[in-house]
Formats: C-alpha cells, sequence, structure tokens
C-alpha cells in the first residue's frame, strides 16, 4: 500500500510541485514562526484571560461577525443586483460611487461617525440650523461599530456580486423569465444560488477585515480578539498569551473558511464560454423607480458621503496646519510603496493559484490555500513574523559577511522596503488571490484542456489562453490590493523604513495623538488616491459587459 | 526549453525589483558612517517635537533620523534588533514603558552632570538610564454651570455613592489609566486599589469608550459630572481648530486632586540611550539639548506639556488651573506596577 502510494507520488512529481512548495513556504514562513510560538505555552496570564476576558471577546466577536454578515449582505447583494438589472437615473454614477466606501479605511469610517454624532458634533450643528434639538444619539458602541464596519466594507460583496450579476446570469435569467419565473423567483433560485461561491468568497474578505480590526474597535471601547491580543501582547507583554488568542482566532477563521467551502461543495459554476449576451435593463414604473433609487443611495450615502462630508468639514479647519511640501512628499511615497506592492502580490497571487493547477499532488494543491492564511492576521503579528525569520537571514549575512569577506555589514534586509512589501503580499495575497480563482474557476479547465490537448505547452496555454481571459479579474486583484496597501496600517508602523511614511501612518499619528481633525487631510488623499483606480476598475468592468 | 527560459526571465525580473531597493539600503547604510547623525525611535508626535528636532541639526549639525510608532512596537522592534539595532534615543510618553525599557535591557546608563542636575530624582532613572522630558497631570475636570469643585477632594472619594453614575473614564487599556491605576498600588496596596476600580466602574457614567478629549465633552453634554483625564489634552482642546471643541474647553473647570495627602499623579514623556546607541556621544547630547530652558520653553508653551526644567515656568494657560502639589513617587515605581494595574482592571471589570 506504501509502495503504491510512493510510486504515485514519483509519478505525480514534476517541477511544478517544487515551485508550489517554494511559492508556499515563502508565503507561510512568517505564519508559522508564529505558529510556533504556540508550543511554548501560554503566558501567565493565560488563566487570569479565560476567567475575565475571553467571554468577552468571544462574544464580541461573534456579534461583530453576525452583525456584519447580515448588514454587508444586505448593502452589498442588493445594490449590486438593482444596478446590474433595472434602468436608473444616473446609472453610471451609481455604480461607481458604491464602491468607493472601500477608499476610507474603516478607522476614519468610525472616527468620522464618532465625530459626526458626537456632542457639538456637525449632526448637531445641522439639526440646529433647521430648528430642532437633537436627542443625544451615541454610536460608540458594538452597533455602532457593526454598522461603521459593515457600511464601510460591503463593497467587498457589491464588487464581486455585480460581476457575477453582469458576466454569467444573462442567458440563465432570460431562460428563466422565458419558461415563467417571476422577477423573485428567478433572482432567489437562479441568480442567487448561481452567485453564492462569488457572495461568500466577497463576505469571508469582509469578515477577516473584521477580525483584523483594531482602530475602530479601540475607538469605541469594544473589546474584540484583535484588541485583545494587542492588549496582551503590548500591555501584558505576553507574546504567547497573544499567541493563544490569535490561533483562537485562526481557528474561527478557518471555521468561517471551511463552511465556505462545504458550502460550495463539489459543484461546479462553469458556463460554456464568456456570457457576451447582454441582459436588457429593465425599465421600471415611477413609483419603483424612486424607491429602488432610495434603497441604492442609502449605502452611498451612509458609506461615503457623510464620512466624506465631515471629513472635507474637519480638512477646512486644519489644512494650513497640515498641509505642507513633505505632505505631498509623503502621498508619492505613499502611492508608489501600494503600486509596487500590487504588482507583486497580484504576480505571486496568479502564482499561487497556478502552480498547483499544473502540479498533480493532490496534498500539494489544496495545501496553497494556506497562502491566503495572512489575510486573517492581524497586521502587528504578520509584521513579526516577518521580521523575526528576515533577522535570522540578516544576522546569518553579517556572519557570512565578517568570516567570508571581512566585511562590517549592518541589517542588510531588515528596515528596509523589501521586508516591508515582503509583509504587505502575505497580507494582501487574500485579496488578490480570491478575484482570480473566482476568475479561474469562471473559466473552467475545459479551455486550457484543449489547449494542451492540441500539443501546445503549459505556460504557452497560461499565456495565450488563461491570462487574457483573466485580465479583468487580474485587475480587480491589482485595484484592491492598490486600495487596501494604502490603508494599511499596523503593519506599516513597525516595518517602514526612517526616511519613508505614508498617509495612513500619517493620519494615525494624528488620531492617536487626539487630533483627530488633523488627520481628515490625509485620510482624504488616501480616499482620493484609492477612488481614482476604483473609478478605473469600474470602467473596465463596464468595458467587459459591452 | 522556451518554458524554462520564461520562468528565468521572470525570475530574474522578479530579483532586479528587489535587488535595487536592496541597494538602496546599502548605500544608506554606507553613508551612515562618515555623516554625524543621531536615530531616535519616538512616541511623540508632535509639530513641536519636529521644530525641536530641526534646530537641534542646525545648531549641532547633528543630522536626525525619527522613526515614530508606539513605545511598545518600538521596544519589540529594539528588542529584535539586537545589536544591529540603529537605535540611539528611545523617547515615550509614559514612565512605565521607559521602565519597561530597562528592564529588558534596552537602554544604559549614561554619564551626564547636567541632566541629573536639572531633572528632580523621583522624575529620572535611579541608575540614569531614562530622564522625564516633560510632565503630564491626571486630574478631575467637571463643568463649572453644573458641579461644584468643593465637592471635590480625591482620586478616593470618587468612589463615594454621590457620584453614581457620574464618572467618565476612557478603558484601562490606556497607559495613562494605566499608570495612574499603578500608582495606587504603589501607594495603597493591590487590594485596595482593586476595591477602589471596582467601585470606580460602580460609578462609571457609561461603559469606557472614546479618547480624553471625548470624556471632556461628555461632561459637558451631561453624560456625567466628573472626567478623568490628563492635562494635556484640556490644552489641546482649548486651541482646537473647531469652534464647537473651544466652547467645551471654555466651560470646564480643572481640579487637581489629592492636595491634601499625596499630591496629584503625574505622568512625563520622557527619553533614555539605547544599550547598543552606535552615535552615543550625539544621543547624549540630544537628550541634553532636549532638557536645556530654550527647549523646554518650547515644549511648555506650545505643547500644553509642563517643564521638567524648574528654572522654566509653565505656560500662562497652566498657570490659570492653578499651581498644585505633585504627588512625588518615584515614577519608575509606574512601571513596576504597570503589569499588576493591567490584571486589576481586568479583575474590577473595567473594560
Amino acid at each position: 500500500m506504501k509502495l503504491f502510494r510512493f510510486t504515485y507520488l514519483r509519478r505525480d512529481f514534476n517541477r511544478w510541485s517544487i515551485y508550489t512548495l517554494a511559492i508556499i513556504a515563502f508565503i507561510v514562513i512568517p505564519i508559522l514562526t508564529i505558529f510556533f510560538k504556540l508550543f511554548s505555552g501560554p503566558g501567565e496570564s493565560w488563566s487570569h484571560m479565560i476567567k475575565y476576558l475571553l467571554l468577552d471577546y468571544s462574544l464580541n466577536s461573534l456579534y461583530l461577525i453576525l452583525g456584519c454578515t447580515l448588514l454587508t449582505l444586505v448593502f452589498g447583494v442588493s445594490s449590486a443586483w438593482i444596478v446590474s438589472r433595472y434602468k436608473l437615473p444616473f446609472q453610471r454614477a451609481l455604480e461607481w460611487l458604491l464602491i468607493l466606501p472601500l477608499a476610507i479605511p474603516s478607522y476614519i469610517t468610525a472616527y468620522a461617525y464618532a465625530g459626526f454624532f458626537d456632542y457639538g458634533g456637525s449632526l448637531e450643528f445641522l439639526l440646529r440650523n433647521i430648528g430642532l434639538t437633537s436627542s443625544k444619539f451615541s454610536v460608540t458602541n458594538i452597533y455602532g461599530l457593526i454598522f461603521v464596519l459593515s457600511i464601510s466594507l460591503f463593497p467587498y460583496v457589491y464588487v464581486v456580486s455585480r460581476a457575477v450579476f453582469l458576466y454569467q446570469s444573462g442567458r440563465l435569467i432570460e431562460a428563466s423569465k422565458t419558461l415563467g419565473a417571476s422577477e423573485f423567483q428567478t433572482f432567489f433560485k437562479i441568480v442567487l444560488p448561481m452567485a453564492r461561491p462569488a457572495i461568500v468568497g466577497g463576505l469571508v474578505l469582509v469578515l477577516m477585515e473584521v477580525l483584523n480590526d483594531y482602530g475602530a474597535a479601540k475607538y469605541y471601547g469594544v473589546h474584540t480578539f484583535t484588541t485583545g491580543i494587542f492588549r496582551s501582547w503590548f500591555a501584558l507583554e505576553e507574546i504567547s498569551t497573544a499567541v493563544y488568542l490569535s490561533a483562537i482566532l485562526l481557528v474561527l477563521v478557518f471555521a468561517i473558511i471551511g463552511i465556505e467551502r462545504f458550502l460550495r461543495g463539489n459543484r461546479s459554476y462553469e458556463i460554456s464560454g464568456k456570457s457576451d449576451f447582454k441582459l436588457p435593463k429593465l425599465a421600471l414604473s415611477p413609483g419603483w423607480r424612486v424607491l429602488v433609487f432610495i434603497v441604492v443611495s442609502i449605502p452611498i450615502l451612509c458609506g461615503f458621503v457623510l464620512p466624506l462630508g465631515q471629513l472635507l468639514y474637519w480638512t477646512v479647519l486644519t489644512f494650513s496646519k497640515v498641509a505642507s511640501l513633505s505632505f505631498v512628499t509623503i502621498a508619492f511615497q505613499s502611492l508608489g510603496i501600494a503600486f509596487l506592492t500590487s504588482l507583486l502580490t497580484v504576480t505571486f497571487a496568479l502564482l499561487v493559484v497556478h502552480f498547483p493547477l499544473w502540479n498533480r499532488i493532490k496534498l500539494l494543491s489544496k495545501s496553497s490555500h494556506l497562502a491566503i492564511l495572512g489575510y486573517a492576521i492581524p497586521g502587528a503579528v504578520i509584521a513579526i513574523g516577518v521580521m523575526i525569520p528576515t533577522l535570522h537571514l540578516d544576522k546569518w549575512l553579517i556572519k557570512m559577511g565578517k568570516q567570508m569577506f571581512d566585511l562590517d555589514l549592518g541589517l542588510l534586509i531588515n528596515g528596509t522596503l523589501v521586508v516591508l512589501i515582503y509583509a504587505y503580499i502575505i497580507r494582501f495575497i487574500a485579496v488578490a488571490f480570491n478575484p482570480i480563482e473566482a476568475g479561474q474557476l469562471k473559466i473552467g479547465k475545459s479551455l486550457s484542456e484543449s489547449s494542451r490537448l492540441l500539443g501546445k505547452g503549459t505556460l504557452k496555454t497560461f499565456f495565450k489562453i488563461d491570462l487574457p481571459l483573466l485580465k479583468p479579474s487580474l485587475f480587480s486583484a491589482f485595484i484592491l490590493v492598490f486600495v487596501d496597501a494604502m490603508k494599511e496600517l499596523p503593519l506599516t508602523l513597525i516595518l517602514k523604513p526612517y526616511d519613508i511614511n505614508t498617509l495612513a501612518v500619517k493620519a494615525y499619528e494624528y488620531a492617536s495623538d487626539e487630533l483627530v481633525m488633523e488627520s481628515a487631510l490625509p485620510s482624504l488623499c488616501i480616499i482620493i488616491t484609492g477612488v481614482i483606480p476604483i473609478l478605473f476598475l469600474n470602467r473596465l468592468i463596464l468595458n467587459g459587459t459591452k | 526549453m522556451k518554458n524554462s527560459h520564461l520562468i528565468i526571465a521572470f525570475a530574474l525580473a522578479l530579483g532586479a525589483c528587489k535587488s535595487e531597493i536592496k541597494k538602496e539600503g546599502i548605500t544608506n547604510d554606507a553613508s551612515k558612517s562618515e555623516i554625524q547623525e543621531v536615530n531616535v525611535y519616538t512616541h511623540r508626535h508632535y509639530e513641536v517635537d519636529q521644530m525641536l528636532f530641526a534646530k537641534f541639526e542646525a545648531q549641532t549639525g547633528i543630522k536626525v533620523n525619527v522613526v515614530n510608532a508606539k513605545a511598545d512596537e518600538l521596544m519589540q522592534k529594539m528588542t529584535l534588533e539586537g545589536k544591529q539595532s540603529p537605535a540611539d534615543v528611545l523617547i515615550t510618553v509614559d514612565a512605565g514603558r521607559l521602565v519597561r525599557a530597562k528592564d529588558k535591557g534596552l537602554l544604559q546608563a549614561i554619564d551626564s552632570k547636567l541632566l541629573t542636575t536639572i531633572i528632580p530624582s523621583n522624575l529620572r532613572d535611579e541608575e540614569n538610564q531614562w530622564f522625564a522630558l516633560t510632565k503630564r497631570a491626571r486630574v478631575i475636570v467637571y463643568d463649572k454651570d453644573k458641579t461644584n469643585p468643593e465637592q471635590l477632594s480625591t482620586y478616593e472619594d470618587l468612589t463615594a455613592p454621590k457620584w453614581s453614575e457620574k464618572i467618565l473614564v476612557r478603558s484601562s487599556g490606556n497607559i495613562y489609566n494605566q499608570s495612574l491605576m499603578a500608582s495606587i498600588i504603589a501607594h495603597k496596596g493591590e487590594d485596595t486599589a482593586k476595591t477602589w476600580g471596582e467601585n470606580i466602574v460602580k460609578n462609571m457614567a457609561r461603559s469606557p469608550q472614546g479618547n480624553d478629549r471625548d470624556q471632556i465633552k461628555a461632561v459637558i453634554a451631561g453624560e456625567g459630572d466628573l472626567a478623568i483625564v490628563n492635562t494635556y489634552y484640556i490644552g489641546k482642546l482649548l486651541n482646537s481648530e473647531d469652534p464647537e471643541e473651544v466652547k467645551v474647553g471654555l466651560r470646564i473647570g480643572v481640579f487637581f486632586p489629592n492636595q491634601d495627602d499625596r499630591g496629584t499623579h503625574i505622568n512625563i514623556s520622557g527619553a533614555g540611550v539605547a544599550k547598543y546607541a552606535p552615535n552615543k556621544a550625539n544621543a547624549i547630547k540630544f537628550i541634553e539639548y532636549l532638557v536645556n530652558e530654550d527647549a523646554q520653553k518650547v515644549f511648555a508653551s506650545s505643547n500644553y506639556e509642563y517643564p521638567v526644567n524648574p528654572a522654566v515656568e509653565v505656560s500662562d494657560l497652566l498657570k490659570s488651573w492653578g499651581i498644585f502639589k505633585e504627588d512625588t513617587l518615584p515614577l519608575s515605581k509606574l512601571g513596576e506596577n504597570n503589569k499588576k494595574a493591567v490584571l486589576v482592571f481586568d479583575e474590577a471589570g473595567w473594560k
């Protein structure tokens, strides 16, 4: 029996197996580093943690997961369906406006909301001007947090659902309608089940962001696993306790991913070829039109217009204090780093999707999903995970330099962009992986298999068949990573080189120094740099549908 | 054959990107030995600091390289970097972290007559590993129209039944609260401290949320009567760009607790020289510069902090709140009791 297995292994082994292994190792090593710390046992405060805090952390994290799942699905799927199915006024504008909340970091949205509903805040000011007095309404609690996180993260669900609705559903909807099903039945029986893998993929991203959130939860005084990790790591100085909490968090994430895989099962969602069939958009009666228009406007108003308005107001108040030449420099550094990060991350994600396809050892193919773990691990933890092995490498290089060439080297890798971008890749590869994998799933194997049957090699097939077909997914991936890299904070704080700063760090510095108003200008710049590629992404999806 | 060429080309392209970045790193390192410089790891990110650093550069020709992050992250970084750490100076915004840095062996003792004469002994490490730069007091604020300050006396009195559901204070994750708790543990012992924490929780007007500014606003909004905050943030509020915040600042009164016994709890922002500082002499010069009269005047006037240099007067705003008796507990105690404080908070249910 064993011998058989070994011969299988020998038969199935090819160079892609090595490449798969290499790339997985590259991404997983820092995560494993943290994981191995698990075996050094929990810290002395672990029993304290269980007695006083764990229940609180678990319940809050659970409420956040449930609340955000519900709200992001409602916001994301409803708006995606409405804009891809019905004729609306300002159709095009609505389509891209719905992605824009993603351009605002959720902790900034959280600050803006707190400021808006604050004593002496904008809401009170507005109400006073129209002659009303408000009763105090507090957002700084778990319900406020659920709302703020959902309203800033729902575009993950919106983007993927809309892509499926636009690309895939046309013929089936038409068929369903021809066979006499109502609009309602078509949506729930055909469209939604078909779009489910994509929607769940988007939802998983949302939940990972929710579990990773630190800034907003901390500001709103909600204790979650992530705030607990920071607390035990930094306030209690017990890495082992923090790692134990991280491990529980990981189990939670694994459970979510597992549920997704289980729900998807073995079903295949291939459709013969890309649907070039353009589904005619339905016209609605004036009453419905107004109603539907209001429904899609709500997430835009709450997720983008309101926080943006608050930030603009703050920027007007503090502009002269914050704006300077060095500020412009920081903006350009942010852009450059985000661009390089997206490029490399998408490349790696592409490899992580394809190497396992070409290798024949099943176990390896499955393990490629380990690569997307990074997104579930708090940025600060990844930073430490990256720092430990790269420092070992650095120290080894220093030793070798001394021994072989009698050179006194400093740290060659740490404190440079290399480490920062390495950590970014680990953190964001899931963001790029999901759309690329979904795209690959959509294309299916049949085309590339035919190509190879016709005698073309693996790589030739890849460059001639898969890559062109994957283009929309690749661009989506690039842009999602770009926006995320612009917003990333804890990891950047720890790993960024001396002479480089990013807008997110600048905004954080102000906000954590209780200068929330001053953080508005860097925040606005993050938003603007996020908005432009998003508009571009939207053009791309639109062109795809023509 | 073609396939492998492609892969190699691809790998080379990737490698090229990376080695370019690496080269930058190397040239940076190489130039370091020639230029006079000092590498500062700091938790303070105030405009006024940048101004002072620039002045220092102009005066001495020593270039100041700054890494900004939270003290805890900076300490992690220094620990991992070990002997290779480029850090010369570590600056934090509370005493507890400096003590921790010392305990972890991240700092070194320095010999500076100037620093030991200027800075009072309770505001520096007994082995001269760290020194205070500025002070802040943790005070009680109230609405001047609503609360009579004669009802106020001590931190302990805040647990009295008359303040039931009247107290506003931020979360226990905050270092200023941890240091306040650590000082109570140092003075009164752990059990009393825990009872104090439990009773404050009972008297809280709401579950802890937001920062110090938010507590002050909540007082004026009527959510509670009293807030425990740092003086520094009252100054910030009064000089805010938002007119609504200034209005709030003008309506509150400042009360310094425990004037009849140990004095009001103070905390510091301070600095120490890193254990493996490559530019030790520059680092000492740098810290000395920050406590000289000119620099201290700048701290006092533009950042609403109390100077540690006794020769420098406090700013008019700070003076208007009154002269007060400080708790002279050696600040190293705050660090020693920090972890206990965190645990006591959890046990008391202070979120």
